[in-house]
């Protein structure tokens, strides 16, 4: 007897997938992990077994239906265990980012009313018991990693061997156990809580999103054919776990298509554990691509003459031909030549080196990718995608076709979504996955969805002739000038990131005479420019303050005014003025969030001194700032920081009219 | 199907003795060069399983000390009793045959060579098959090596260095250098770790880091460590006795308190004239 | 212009004129290379661990082929004074490491390449004291290596001649550089010897004694000085005169780096071909005797353009 006989069909939760999954691909590969420098595998029927067991040492401590468990750590199997474990009991699991300090690991932990909590080691198990009293409901901490632990009092603290050994204990004292738990899981109809994945909104605490299993199974499905996975693709799990990223592509994909995961030995090996492991199915955020780039660069600007000539000439080769090969456009045969042998010599060893050879799709998101290095990972025949997503959709909203793909849109509404533009022209869409509401906040979920059941995404958009859309900023970031010229910071944020050497950037004009940007140089990039040129420098603020430096954004700025003055609708809101901040914006310090998102209006308070002087005209200024270090310790650094006046362009005529 | 916490012990061999016995005696040592007096008169003891810090101004002799206890240097004077068995001349490598390892003021790794091998090597006395079946790399040979890897990847796995296994640690930054270089000592399995200032020119950070590594080390394998720092803090933080020494001379030993309230000590470190 | 023709043009006339005899000067060359490569390996394995120059490498070549014929000589079979030989230089590795590397441990570079200079005469005399200043003949047939030659019609009629002994050479020392790869990437010893080469202080705290390496890496030196003395020596005969031929090791090493063994064998190779070409083409421009200082010459120039030599530095992995 198979899952889906009892749920009259294909399997409605994961669980019911996991048993099938155990029977259709037994002895495949389910989950790997580099363990003692050996990749240990688990195959399907043994996955099964290790969540079986915990599940029921689970239920031995007392976890029942409708209860939170916390999962906090990195991405390591016996936590993904946990997800599948918890939900076969129809618990709750709720994943936290293993980098939040304490003080936000014990707000969703109270907030979700956790009863229990996974965690993957004593850097965790100490930020929980640091926070004890203010979660009064928590009952019981396991742990993955004992070292450290040995001489913690366990009276509710257990590892997670002896918790699934609790569960063998079970079995063994009754077989029904074990009936009853398979029974357990094939009875759902899928209606249950799947996960509560807390968003790190850019504003505010954040807010529980509540996914139910048919719906989260039933997304994962549609995307999973979308893009032919199989039990054939491989990916490597290095996403934050408690992200609706993660938990989707590696997570809710494995499940529903039979794929195998592999986690990393630490966070610190991913490249190297990527090249090792060669998935076919892919994600990253366009910074990831955009450091893989600049390595890859400044790896180049140190090789011998001849493979920097070879590679230069290449690059070229794939820039004129490569994205044409990749969609199997017509390209002259002396074209496809160079490119094979261009494939053979630089495409194929550096696709190796990145632990790109065998991917069939990838994708990126999460904010805007420049369109060079876009094609440039197109270009050297990675299937690079876009998609957009929200915690909210569970993930997709939209995503490209292979062979439909395109720089500056993220694609056409996901298989099963519909999506429209309100009138003040905010992104809003419906889809199989949706969420049903945020935890216990009422009144924030009524702020996000419409009456007839649409989720405000709180984007602004624009659909191109093709029904693509395309993300230009928040709405609410959307603003004026006073002399009434749009204002969207985002797109000159992301034209200036575009350049290597910019890492991040923030720009104020909204209700202003003018626009005037905040920069923060990549280090790497402009460290190794610096290394390159002889120029010596001790710290990132030292780096950021030379005058050789300002010159370089100077001429980025630039480039982007004249940009802008090609566009009739933002060319009124150039840059006129622009400083390299004194320190890199920092999640420690609350300026950008975990997934690297600036937060403007925090950014804005907290260097209002800095902004007043962009807009007075002086040329430079005397601050302190407090910063957060790595231990949690605050400190202060004091920098005067110079201010930089750019050339501005002459409107262009308008040639034609933008497409609609 | 293998769990993926590994069963771990890296305990020194069974000696018979019992935490809080006496490991190692130092006698009435002294050690001169030409006519510098390095160490004067020196006696102090070793148990087993403590943390043990010799602290002291710089020029102090500690590091002296550090090397006759190893073998570097043959004191002049006095006897020196490793569980049990006195020595007067011992070489570095019949030290580290009877079980002391060490790490170094300023590191000294083999640098061209990898995180990995780096750390193998401190298992170059675990290894006993001859050469021939190494050359051949079958048989037991081959197993022996499996073996020692496996110890080897567990160090590592400990340090949480994996992402620095296959790099030859001369590219490395110095406190992950001193961190390989803890690993190569515990790689040999040691009843006495010699630790010479390993948190030194370390930033806060890797300060802590490495006490949490030497404090595990001390609490999981039982290992006694003898360490020389100059952070007064972390000393009287992680370890259980302190010997004070100044100008080659023994002027304190005692639990971190007493040593802190000894008129002597106070007077070395504020700079007291004698 | 003429001499431009003579420089540019009419060697290379010759060699496509005449491919056989081309071929001979190559083969020659080769040959030559090999011994140099040998040689050349002596002095990496005791530079690699201990970073001496070690100067009486030459010698030790004489040395052993001297002991080996010297022992002949006086009776003893063939296979047993090779054996015999064998321990000549185990003794004398134990002899080094005690009487000279111990006690000059920690001195300075310079110290120890005045010690091996100093060795050099030592040996000399000794060897003349006790096996006479006379030149021997090597004992080849004895020793069971291959005497006569195979010559190789060519296309074009010329014959190609190769002496059995020079392919046993190749061959013996292709088994010699293996051996030596796999000893020091295989083996506790071999790790235990890179490790003292990278740093005595931690490999004695990990509890290697450096006598034992010292005396292995010079005993591993004396087994490869005696498979050359007995090449060489077979293709010539044992003099002291080989002991000037053992610097031609010099400009091998410039070219190969002073750690690299493949180094050593392909910088042997080149200085060894090269300097036959060299002289059987070009040597006629100068009057000849081109032979003794081309190999000099190449390896100056090298030094311009790449210091640490062809595999002195590590070449960048590609993971």
């Amino acid at each position: 007897m198979s899952a889906s006989d009892s749920a009259g069909g294909m399997p409605v939760t994961f669980p019911q997938y996991l048993l099938l999954n155990a029977e259709r691909y037994a002895g495949r590969p389910a989950m790997r992990f580099k363990d003692l420098g050996i990749w240990q595998t688990w195959s399907w029927a043994e996955q099964r077994d290790e969540v079986r067991d915990f599940a029921l040492g689970l239920r031995a401590l007392g976890l029942r239906e409708g209860e939170r468990i916390a999962i906090v750590g990195t991405n390591r199997p016996r936590l993904y265990w946990a997800f599948a474990a918890a939900q076969s009991l129809k618990a709750v699991p709720v994943p936290v980012y293993s980098d939040a300090v304490a003080e936000e690991l014990a707000f969703v932990l109270a907030n979700a009313g956790v009863r229990f909590a996974v965690v993957e080691d004593q850097e965790q198990v100490d930020k929980v018991r640091s926070m004890a009293e203010r979660l009064p409901g928590l009952e019981q901490v396991i742990y993955d990693e004992p070292r450290g632990l040995r001489d913690y009092d366990h009276a509710a603290l257990r590892h997670f061997a002896d918790v699934q050994h609790l569960g063998r204990e079970a079995i063994a004292a009754d077989a029904a156990v074990l009936e009853s738990w398979t029974e357990g899981v094939r009875a759902s109809d899928g209606s249950e809580v799947s996960a509560i994945l807390y968003t790190s909104g850019t504003t505010g605490q954040s807010k529980g999103v509540v996914l139910t299993a048919a719906r989260s199974v039933r997304a994962a499905e549609s995307t999973a054919n979308f893009d032919r996975l199989t039990a054939d693709d491989e990916v490597l799990a290095y996403l934050p776990l408690a992200w609706v990223g993660d938990h989707y592509l590696n997570y809710a994909q494995a499940y529903v298509s039979g794929l195998c995961m592999s986690c990393p030995e630490s966070p610190e090996t991913v490249a190297e554990n990527l090249r090792e492991v060669g998935p076919s199915f892919y994600f990253a955020p366009p910074r990831v691509f955009e450091g893989l780039l600049t390595s890859v660069m400044i790896r180049m600007e140190d090789a011998g003459p001849i493979k920097k000539r070879l590679f230069k000439h290449y690059l070229a080769v794939a820039k004129k031909y490569g994205e044409a090969v990749l969609e199997g456009r017509s390209v002259p045969l002396r074209g496809r030549i160079a490119y094979a042998l261009g494939d053979l010599l630089i495409y194929g060893p550096l696709r190796n080196i990145l632990g790109f050879s065998r991917i069939r799709v990838a994708y990126t998101a999460g904010e805007a990718i420049g369109p060079d290095l876009f094609s440039f990972f197109r270009s050297l025949g990675v299937n690079l995608k876009q998609l957009y997503g929200q915690t909210e959709a569970f993930l997709y909203v939209t995503c490209q076709e292979d062979g439909a793909v395109r720089a500056d849109t993220v694609g056409p509404a996901a298989p099963d979504v519909e999506i429209r533009l309100s009138d003040s022209g905010e992104v809003q869409f419906r889809s199989p996955g949706m969420f049903t509401g945020y935890y216990n906040a009422e009144e924030k979920s009524r702020e996000v969805l419409t009456e007839d059941g649409f989720i405000k995404t709180g984007d602004a958009g624009v659909f191109d002739a093709d029904g693509h859309l395309k993300i230009i900023d928040r709405a609410k970031d959307v603003g004026k000038l006073r002399n009434g010229a749009l204002f969207a910071p985002k797109y000159i944020e992301n034209k200036l990131k575009f350049f290597p050497d910019v890492k991040e950037v923030v720009a104020f004009g909204d209700d202003r005479d003018s626009v005037c940007v905040f920069l923060n140089i990549d280090l790497t990039a402009v460290g190794n420019w610096a290394e390159r040129n002889n120029i010596s420098y001790a710290s990132y603020q030292e780096l950021a303050g030379l005058p050789r430096v300002y010159e370089m954004m100077r001429e980025h700025v630039t480039q982007v005014n004249r940009d802008l003055a090609q566009e009739p609708s933002m060319a009124g809101a150039q840059i006129r003025r622009f400083l390299v901040l004194h320190k890199e914006l920092d999640a420690d310090d609350g300026e950008v969030t975990r997934t690297q998102k600036v937060r403007r209006g925090f950014v804005a308070e907290r260097y209002a001194p800095l902004i007043e002087a962009l807009y007075d005209g002086s040329s430079e200024k005397y601050v302190e700032t407090e910063v957060t270090f790595e231990d949690g310790r605050k400190g202060l650094i004091k920098a005067t920081v110079k201010i930089a006046d750019a050339e501005t362009f002459e409107t262009a005529q308008p040639v034609r009219e933008a497409a609609e | 199907m293998n769990s993926p916490a590994a069963h771990f012990s890296l305990h020194g061999r069974d000696d018979g003795l019992n935490p809080g016995d006496v490991l190692l005696d130092v006698r009435n040592v002294s050690l001169a060069f030409g006519g510098v007096k390095a160490i004067t008169d020196i006696s102090f003891d070793i148990r087993k399983g403590e943390i043990r810090a010799i602290i002291g101004p710089n020029g102090a002799g500690k590091t002296s000390m550090l090397n006759v206890i190893n073998g570097f240097y043959h004191p002049q004077q006095g006897t020196i009793s490793f569980r049990g068995e006195a020595r007067r001349r011992m070489q570095p490598h019949a030290a580290a045959a009877s079980g002391i390892a060490r790490t170094f003021q300023n590191v000294a790794l083999f640098k061209g060579m990898s995180t990995l091998d780096n750390i193998m090597s401190g298992r170059t006395l675990k290894m006993h098959r001859n050469f021939f079946w190494q050359l051949l790399h079958v048989g037991p040979a081959r197993d022996e090596e499996i073996a020692n890897r496996r110890k080897v990847e567990e160090i590592i796995d400990f340090l949480e260095i994996q992402h620095i296994r296959k790099t030859p640690v001369g590219k490395l930054p110095y406190g992950l250098q001193k961190r390989v270089e803890l690993g190569r000592a515990l790689a040999m399995e040691p009843d006495l770790l010699l630790l010479d200032e390993p948190m030194a020119g370390m930033n806060l950070e890797e300060k802590e880091d490495m006490s949490r590594f030497i404090l595990d080390v001390n609490d999981q394998f039982g290992t006694t460590i003898a360490l020389i720092e100059h952070d007064m803090g972390v000393v009287m933080d992680i370890s259980d006795r302190v010997v004070v020494l100044d100008y080659g001379r023994k002027i304190g030993d005692g639990t971190p308190d007493e040593v802190k309230n000894n008129r002597d000590v106070i007077d070395a470190y504020l700079g007291v004239p004698h | 212009m003429d001499v431009l023709y003579t420089i540019f043009i009419d060697p290379f006339v010759q060699m496509a004129e005449a491919p056989d005899f081309l071929l001979q000067v190559v083969w020659e060359g080769f040959v030559a290379g090999i011994l140099y490569a040998l040689i050349a390996l002596g002095f990496v394995l005791i530079y690699k661990a201990s970073g001496v120059f070690n100067f009486a490498q030459g010698i030790m070549v004489v040395f052993a082929g001297l002991s080996l014929v010297g022992l002949h000589e006086m009776g003893v079979p063939a296979l047993l004074a090779l054996i015999m030989a064998i321990g000549v230089m185990a003794i004398l590795a134990i002899c080094i490491e005690k009487f000279v590397m111990r006690p000059l441990v920690g001195q300075p570079d310079i110290i120890l390449l005045m010690a091996t200079i100093g060795m050099t005469y030592f040996l000399i005399g000794l060897g003349e004291f006790i096996f006479g200043g006379e030149p021997k003949q090597m004992i080849t047939e004895e020793l069971g290596l291959p005497t006569g030659s195979t010559a190789f019609e060519m296309d074009n009629g010329g014959l190609v001649i190769l002496q059995h002994i020079d392919i046993a050479a190749a061959v013996i020392a292709l088994i010699m550089v293996g051996g030596l790869a796999v000893f020091f990437n295989r083996t506790r010893i071999g790790r235990a010897l890179r490790a003292v080469a990278d740093d005595h202080t931690a490999a004695l705290s990990v509890g290697i004694s450096l006598n034992q390496i010292w005396a292995i890496v010079w005993f591993a030196a004396g087994i490869v000085a005696l498979a050359t003395g007995i090449m060489w020596g077979a293709r010539s005969d044992v003099s002291f005169a080989l002991e000037i031929v053992a610097l031609k090791a010099l400009p091998v090493l410039i070219l190969g780096g002073f750690t690299s063994i493949p180094g050593a064998v392909i910088g042997g190779l080149i200085i060894g071909i090269g300097e036959k070409i060299g002289e059987i083409y070009w040597g006629g421009l100068v009057g000849g005797g081109i032979e003794s200082w081309l190999a000099y010459m190449i390896a100056l120039i090298f030094l311009l353009f790449r210091p640490q030599g062809l595999f002195g530095e590590k070449i960048i992995e590609r993971i």
